[in-house]
């Protein structure tokens, strides 16, 4: 969150109003997710400028005077994804653990605010990916009955905070609700 | 009971329960290969034809060697497609090389189905079918049974709660009231089933009338499909010219009014095969649910119970609602049969009708002193304008670089804002302590009743479009329906959605 304040653009001015706030007051993710996103976008990255570099020696023959014209646009939009976008992804992600319901925040653009209540969810897994174990981070999901939005996701939690929530929620998983 | 062969029996001596394990009726091993038989019968004249060169006993022994290779195949599919109905479950294993042993508990049945197809009402069959809502198609199929084993085993199923499993005596006890059967909540004769086709307006027919005019067109003159004949004839007529203008728009009108009711025609004849003798019962044993019954052909059979019922839905038209109809619909996790997603309670009835079925799942209707609210207006002026921008950029852009015409495109933004206008009007909510009512659609006119302990999640969402104006859409998450159209209240502001959620969940 510091760095929403120091950074001067109207986007951070605008979290810090309370009615528009992203995260509004909620837990925010385990922080070494930042770092898990911004590997994700590292490697994106990559495959970008591997293929930016293949297609600039590809046409060099042609368009002799093309020298990085290719290559350069294209790192210095990844190296500011790399640097930008962590953090604001990051930061948009929210979740609360109330006495009934899970409630998730997530997303900037198209910004979804999910509840679930205990007593609805039908099974719960904790996933964890090769990175994401690296960086000691877990994955809660969430199943309900509903036919939309069966399926809840909870990234970038750390592993503890994964396995003490789903015990919780699994104390509150009813018989057969439909 | 067991009618199983001697011979097939010790082949499943692997499993020491094999004995209570039954098969189906064996009149569908003949029921099958018919069925394949005639879906060889052209390959077999190919085969007359070319390979054989018209050798009637070298084809004849290839059909024969054909038919004896159906019929054991299906034979033997049949023998390996056993089921057992056990006290908590029921339990089918089929395959013929990889073997699947499925086990359905009662529990999680949603509903339970009897289909007869023409065929199988003459040979006194009956498919079961059972539904537990997972994945979208039937869970469990018994293709076919007698009646009288299928119908047992409907009402095992229907009769089971959960720790509370019926002894075989009991059972028998109470099939007797069956016979003396209580009037139903819910019966279609055949003028409403006709009221109900007029509505059901489609174009089927056409289209089954135009493919049979694309396949008999040998029968045609050869120059049927050619304009240009016709107008050749027409000319020599000179019936058009001769005409007066009020003629001319007559004989559009005509062609209208026989359009109409070509539509009509074929949607009272679609409805009159679905719906012939629609009845709805209250089962009256095990759990109560509900029973109903129709279909002209192919006759099916279906129980739910009520407890499986998540919402109502009722549909209606701009010019059914004049005349009072509705269709009630149920949604549950199991889907009706032939591609709906819910569940068909009463096709086409007054609200006086309907309320009586609704009572049953205590579901309350609309009470005349209820207040709806409409959503934010931006619903439509935000399309509104996004389509005259964008249908404006498109006529310019067409009218100057290919004809001066296109510049009318414009003119399609007036029909489609009225429709748009009218949609939003017609969208509107509310929400009383225990329901959720939702309105949405001014053709298509769909109000959702959704008892709130029956909602699963919900979900605030903005787009792109929603931030500037502080809208946004709470998205009511309910087991069953349809995952692409769920229960949407759009474009309400930011505080009323937070508010209704805090009353929701």
């Amino acid at each position: 969150m510091t760095e929403a304040v120091t950074s001067p653009d109207p986007l951070a001015e605008m979290e810090q109003d309370k009615a528009r706030a992203y995260n509004q007051g909620l837990t925010p993710l385990h922080p070494p997710q930042k770092s898990l996103i911004r590997l994700n976008i590292v490697i994106l990255a990559a495959i970008l400028i591997v293929a930016a570099i293949v297609v600039e020696f590809a046409i060099r023959n042609e368009l002799p005077g093309i020298g990085g014209m290719i290559i350069g646009p294209v790192t210095a939009i990844m190296l500011f994804l790399i640097i930008l976008l962590p953090g604001r992804i990051y930061r948009r992600w929210g979740y609360n653990m109330g006495d009934e319901q899970l409630r998730v925040l997530r997303g900037f653009m198209w910004r979804t605010d999910t509840i679930v209540p205990f007593n609805r969810i039908q099974h719960i897994d904790v996933a964890q990916g090769p990175f994401q174990r690296a960086f000691g981070l877990s994955t809660l999901i969430v199943h309900t009955a509903g036919t939309h939005n069966s399926i809840v996701t909870l990234p970038g939690l750390s592993t503890p905070d994964a396995e003490v929530m789903r015990d919780t929620i699994k104390g509150h998983i009813r018989q057969d609700m439909i | 009971m067991n009618d199983t062969p001697l011979t097939t029996a010790t082949e499943e001596s692997a499993a020491d329960d094999s004995a209570s394990f039954r098969r189906l009726h064996p009149l569908n091993i003949i029921l099958k290969s018919v069925a394949a038989i005639g879906q060889n019968l052209i390959a077999m004249g190919v085969l007359y034809f070319s390979v054989f060169d018209q050798n009637i006993i070298y084809a004849g022994l290839a059909a024969l060697a054909l038919l004896a290779f159906i019929i054991g195949i299906n034979a033997l599919i049949w023998s390996r497609f056993t089921y057992h109905v056990g006290p908590k479950e029921i339990r089918i294993k089929s395959g013929l090389l990889s073997r699947n042993n499925r086990s359905i508990p009662f529990d999680r049945i949603q509903d339970v189905s009897l289909e007869q197809k023409l065929v199988s009402r003459i040979l006194g069959l009956a498919t079961v079918k059972l539904e537990t809502g997972a994945g979208g198609s039937e869970d469990g199929k018994l293709d076919a049974l007698a009646l009288a084993d299928a119908e047992a085993l409907r009402d095992t199923v229907r009769d089971y709660k959960s720790g509370v499993a019926k002894n075989a005596a009991e059972q028998t006890e109470a099939d007797i009231p069956e016979t003396a059967e209580r009037a139903p909540i819910f019966a279609m004769g055949n003028r409403r089933i006709f009221i109900a086709g007029l509505f059901n307006f489609s174009f089927v027919l056409l289209a089954i009338l135009a493919a049979i005019a694309q396949n008999l067109d040998f029968l045609l003159p050869d120059e049927f499909f050619n304009p240009r004949y016709w107008l050749e004839q027409l000319s020599e007529q000179d019936v058009v010219n001769g005409l007066s203008f009020s003629a001319q728009v007559a004989g559009a009108i005509g062609a209208l009014v026989s359009l109409i009711a070509i539509g009509s025609g074929s949607g009272v004849i679609r409805t009159f095969i679905r719906e012939y003798g629609f009845r709805l019962d209250r089962a009256d044993r095990g759990q109560p649910g509900f029973r109903r019954r129709r279909g002209l052909f192919t006759l099916t059979d279906m129980v739910m119970p009520i407890h499986r019922v998540q919402a109502a839905i009722l549909k209606t038209g701009p010019i059914r609602q004049r005349f009072g109809w509705y269709h009630l619909k149920f949604q549950s996790l199991a889907s009706d049969g032939s591609g709906e997603s819910d569940h068909s309670a009463a096709p086409c009835a007054q609200m006086d009708e309907v309320d009586p079925i609704l009572a049953e799942t205590k579901i309350s209707n609309v009470s005349p002193d209820l207040i709806f609210q409409r959503v934010d207006p931006a619903l439509w002026w935000r399309d509104a304008v996004i389509l005259t921008v964008i249908l404006a950029v498109v006529s310019f852009g067409l009218g100057v670089t290919i004809h001066s015409g296109f510049y009318a495109l414009i003119l399609l933004t007036l029909p489609i804002i009225a429709v748009m206008f009218l949609n939003w009007r017609h969208h509107q909510y509310t929400l009383t302590p225990t329901q959720l009512f939702v309105r949405a659609g001014w053709w298509r006119r769909k109000l959702t009743i959704v008892p709130v302990r029956k909602i699963q999640t919900i979900d605030i969402s903005q787009s792109p479009l929603d931030h500037p104006l502080d809208l946004a859409s709470i998205t009511v998450g309910i087991a069953g329906g349809s995952p692409i159209a769920p229960l949407r209240i759009n474009a309400i502001p930011i505080p009323s959605a937070t508010a209704l959620r805090a009353k929701l969940v």
